[in-house]
């Protein structure tokens, strides 16, 4: 526990050296404070850019606060996914490549506690920044839009997030067994696997956590708290996450040499 | 027609200045990075939001 705890403080260093814990949240805020101010200026912007059919802009409407909101959340699936990947790809890959893997391995860290670590802090990064991106996103919308329902959107974040972390883990497992770019590839491909499959077969799948960012909009646009379609999205996602968890602190104990 | 309102919009660009910002730092004081270090301050200054993801992701070396 202990050991745990100095390697994630370690961990949480070199992600403020790394400039980590600094652009990705900004990042993910400038992404989420985007998406309200260009739905509201869209008029504006469409005008700017040139010559617009004369109906178009009298048919502008504005759409409603909830689904800018999911629109907002909907933008971390595709940026947001990418740099998190990019980002953890070197987590134990680096670790390996680097040299210090053999040494973190010494006694007593145990495997277990060191991915228990990286975990904590991929963690604490994906809360930082899809925190401070729907705060100000949600911000933004209730200034230029109208009222947004904070609980739903607080859910709405949660469940986005949770698929977020599903790809990071992928990514963290990948990382503890291949070199850091293959790491990022093969997890950013495996994530974008998990969706495809989920939207050629929406019904059989419906307990994949690649629902959750449909979900996680549903949540907003619905507000439906009664039916329970989350619970087994929810549960194969925490499964996911558990099963790369002990997959990579099993992996990175086998490969603790550099790769040629 | 609603005029760009600046006091909306400031948050955006000081957000963008301040990842300009962060990547300039990074970049000074990185040891070596993919590429000549002048084209990406050049790509950070001038590329926005992108320029930097750029930067950040694929100039930079662990």
């Amino acid at each position: 526990m202990r050991n745990t705890w100095i390697f994630y403080r370690k961990e949480m260093l070199e992600m403020l050296r790394g400039y980590k814990l600094l652009w990705i949240p900004v990042v993910f805020m400038i992404l989420g404070i985007m998406q309200p101010i260009s739905a509201y200026y869209m008029p504006e912007i469409l005008k700017m850019s040139g010559d617009v059919p004369p109906g178009l802009l009298e048919s502008y409407t504005l759409p409603g606060a909830a689904e800018v909101m999911a629109k907002s959340l909907g933008q971390y699936g595709v940026i947001g996914l990418l740099v998190l990947a990019l980002s953890a790809m070197n987590s134990f890959a680096g670790e390996r490549e680097g040299g210090t893997a053999e040494l973190v391995l010494a006694r007593p860290l145990t495997p277990l506690a060191a991915a228990s670590a990286k975990w904590l802090a991929q963690l604490t990064l994906l809360v930082l920044s899809l925190g401070l991106g729907a705060a100000g996103a949600g911000y933004y919308i209730t200034l230029l839009i109208g009222p947004l329902p904070w609980s739903a959107a607080v859910s709405a974040s949660a469940l986005y997030g949770l698929w977020l972390m599903c790809a990071v883990s992928l990514t963290l497992l990948f990382s503890a067994c291949l070199r850091a770019p293959a790491a990022a590839f093969l997890s950013l491909a495996a994530a974008g696997g998990l969706a495809l499959l989920h939207t050629l077969l929406p019904r059989p799948l419906r307990w994949s956590p690649a629902a959750l960012p449909k979900l996680s909009a549903e949540a907003l646009l619905r507000q439906e708290y009664t039916s329970y379609a989350w619970v087994f999205p929810v549960l194969s996602g925490i499964a996911l996450i558990v099963l790369c968890f002990l997959g990579a602190s099993l992996l990175f104990d086998r490969n603790k040499l550099p790769r040629f | 027609m609603k005029t760009m309102d600046l006091s909306l919009l400031w948050p955006l660009f000081a957000l963008q200045g301040l990842l300009a910002v962060i990547g300039l730092i990074s970049l000074a004081r990185a040891r070596s990075v993919r590429g000549p270090k002048w084209v990406w301050a050049i790509i950070i200054l001038l590329g926005n939001l992108l320029g930097s993801l750029a930067y950040f992701t694929i100039g930079r070396k662990e």
